[in-house]
């Protein structure tokens, strides 16, 4: 339980997938640009991280990992070649059921995520944390924890860019740093901010 | 006052529009503040009644670092004629210390206004009083050894990316000074952490500023060992409660002692300038953390969680940050009971990094950047409940 708590902390302090591993910008960076609107988006990236990055566990170790086909007499193949397309694939499955869900019931949400929501298909920290999973040998409940914490933790780091953002609708930016110029220095300057937490083992 | 006031009489006209040095208006501006008041009025209503000015708020927080200035230089030559054993007497070791703190504070004031000056030449926006406070507090935060060229480093970037990108003073999200010293911290971790930077000695030699190696309260406590409490092994290096609470060991130049923090922040509250709230809600943090931290101590535990609260305010810039940095009323948070939470966090995350992250032995400086960066987050949701709250108009 403890290794568990810990285990999410780092996963959204310490390795925090946004603002340490720099994964999943491009929906960070053009969506945050008010508090309802990047929660929600938060909430939907930690729903479908929650979600794939468990499911692509039980795909990796059952079916794509060296030894891992031994359950159907063929103990020698390995297709863990083959773990990208597949976690895509799951990742793109999964953010079609979420669309329809949101689509149905909440309308505004859709509404106000946009193009945004079909690209969390793409959003590369849903990928990330699953390849990470991956390389770190989680077992699965730890795969759930880390999912769900690296979820909260992009969520986290969308939220207060989306707030500071608002804040600095009143600020009076260069023209060449208008838009994603200014975005990028505020990415930066909120990393060095959460290298407060780098060093920490848990 | 009549030769300074014909003075800048006789110079106005070359800095008005089609003037030879009309891009400079703003710097005239802010040189002409410095000795008479605005002649800025409003037209309309609402007026602003209260004779307080940016201006003199931001003089006023200066005022109030002075004495934090002044014993930093004495406590610098203080801890380098302890470790060369030369025989302590005052005006030497404050001549001393003065000689390695100026130039700090000086670089600091020149590349910090210069950045202010040719931002508002290029950006036409007046020269603000807060760029003299930001080039104050940032040389009181470095270690007395820091070379020169970092300090300046560090100012144009605390100055330029930490404020002038998002338009200057007031627009800001997080604390310049602090940006820069931290930029610094992690550019230069060579001079800006271990043991050795912190006492700066004379040295006969060519090399005219050396150190020596000397640790800090902080590093000590972080590294008691379980004979005796962490306390007694303080005191055992000769620094017992009132050296530290007084502020004679080495650490940053103008942050170590509790009780001339103690003074400002009572100056700043009585004033009007900083919040009490926050004041009163780093302190509480850092107490609250320490008790809590307290109560997990035993035989085997780390020995540092069995620190008494109280020291972990006197050791090291906890008091100093809590005072003169999380105070900061552009990066702060606007709501009251935002400052409150804003400042026990700081204070909570300040102990809990110190002992728990052996990759920084003093967490104030990142815990308050930290904190700026979700302080608009803090307001919102704090408008956010006020508004939940509200009796609907039926």
């Amino acid at each position: 339980m403890e290794n568990l708590i810990s285990l999410f902390v780092n996963s959204v302090f310490v390795g925090n997938i946004l603002l340490a591993y720099f994964l999943g910008m491009c929906s960070y960076l053009s969506v945050s640009n008010n508090l309802r609107t990047s929660l929600g988006l938060g909430l939907a990236v930690t729903f479908v991280m929650t979600i794939t990055t468990p499911v692509n566990w039980l795909l990796y170790h059952y079916l794509l990992a060296p030894g891992a086909l031994a359950w159907a007499g063929l103990p020698q193949i390995d297709l863990s070649f083959l773990k990208l397309v597949l976690f895509i694939a799951t990742v793109a499955g999964i953010v079609q059921v979420v669309e329809m869900v949101i689509d149905r019931y909440s309308q505004g949400l859709y509404n106000a995520l946009g193009v945004f929501l079909p690209l969390i298909t793409v959003n590369c920290a849903i990928l990330g944390a699953a390849l990470f999973m991956v390389e770190r040998r989680y077992t699965f409940v730890e795969t759930v924890v880390y999912g769900f914490g690296s979820g909260v933790g992009w969520l986290m780091a969308i939220v207060a860019m989306a707030t500071i953002m608002q804040k600095l609708r009143y600020a009076d930016i260069p023209t060449g740093l208008q838009g994603f110029g200014i975005r990028m220095i505020v990415t930066g300057l909120m990393a060095m901010a959460f290298m407060l937490f780098s060093g920490i083992t848990l | 006052m009549n030769p300074i006031r014909h003075f800048f009489h006789s110079q106005k006209k070359h800095f008005r529009p089609g003037g030879r040095l009309a891009r400079l208006d703003s710097f005239f501006e802010a040189m002409e503040r410095v000795f008479f008041g605005t002649d800025q009025v409003t037209a309309f209503a609402p007026h602003a009644r209260d004779s307080i000015t940016l201006q003199r708020y931001m003089m006023l927080v200066i005022v109030m670092l002075l004495p934090c200035l002044f014993f930093g230089m004495y406590n610098v030559g203080l801890q380098a004629f302890k470790a060369s054993g030369q025989p302590p007497s005052f005006w030497p070791m404050f001549l001393y210390g003065a000689q390695t703190v100026l130039p700090l504070v000086i670089i600091s004031y020149v590349f910090g206004f210069g950045w202010e000056i040719v931002f508002a030449a290029v950006r036409k926006h007046p020269i603000s009083e807060g760029v003299f406070v930001t080039a104050m507090l940032f040389p009181l935060t470095l270690p007395p050894t820091t070379p020169w060229w970092q300090a300046a480093l560090g100012i144009s970037f605390g100055v330029v990316i930490g404020k002038e990108v998002f338009g200057g003073t007031g627009r800001n999200f997080l604390n310049p000074a602090l940006t820069g010293r931290a930029f610094l911290y992690f550019a230069y971790p060579i001079q800006m952490s271990g043991d050795a930077v912190w006492t700066a000695v004379l040295n006969a030699g060519s090399q005219a500023v050396d150190a020596v190696t000397a640790a800090t309260p902080l590093v000590i406590a972080s590294v008691a060992s379980t004979a005796g409490t962490v306390e007694e092994t303080l005191a055992a290096a000769g620094y017992d409660w009132r050296t530290l609470f007084l502020g004679f060991y080495p650490d940053s130049i103008g942050a170590s002692s509790a009780l001339l923090c103690l003074i400002g922040a009572m100056g700043l509250i009585l004033l009007g300038i900083a919040s009490y709230r926050i004041i009163l809600g780093g302190t509480l943090g850092v107490l609250a953390a320490g008790y809590l931290l307290m109560l997990f101590s035993g035989p085997t535990a780390l020995p540092y969680l069995s620190l008494n609260p109280f020291y972990h305010l006197v050791i090291g810039g906890a008091a100093f940050g809590i005072v003169f940095m999380a105070t900061d009323p552009v990066s702060a948070p606007h709501t009251h009971a935002a400052r409150w939470i804003y400042g026990l966090l700081i204070g909570i995350l300040t102990v809990l990094i110190r002992v728990f992250n052996p990759a920084f032995p003093e967490g104030i400086m990142l815990a308050i950047l930290f904190l700026n960066v979700f302080a608009p987050l803090l307001d919102q949701l704090v408008v956010a409940t006020r508004i939940r709250q509200r009796i609907p108009n039926v």
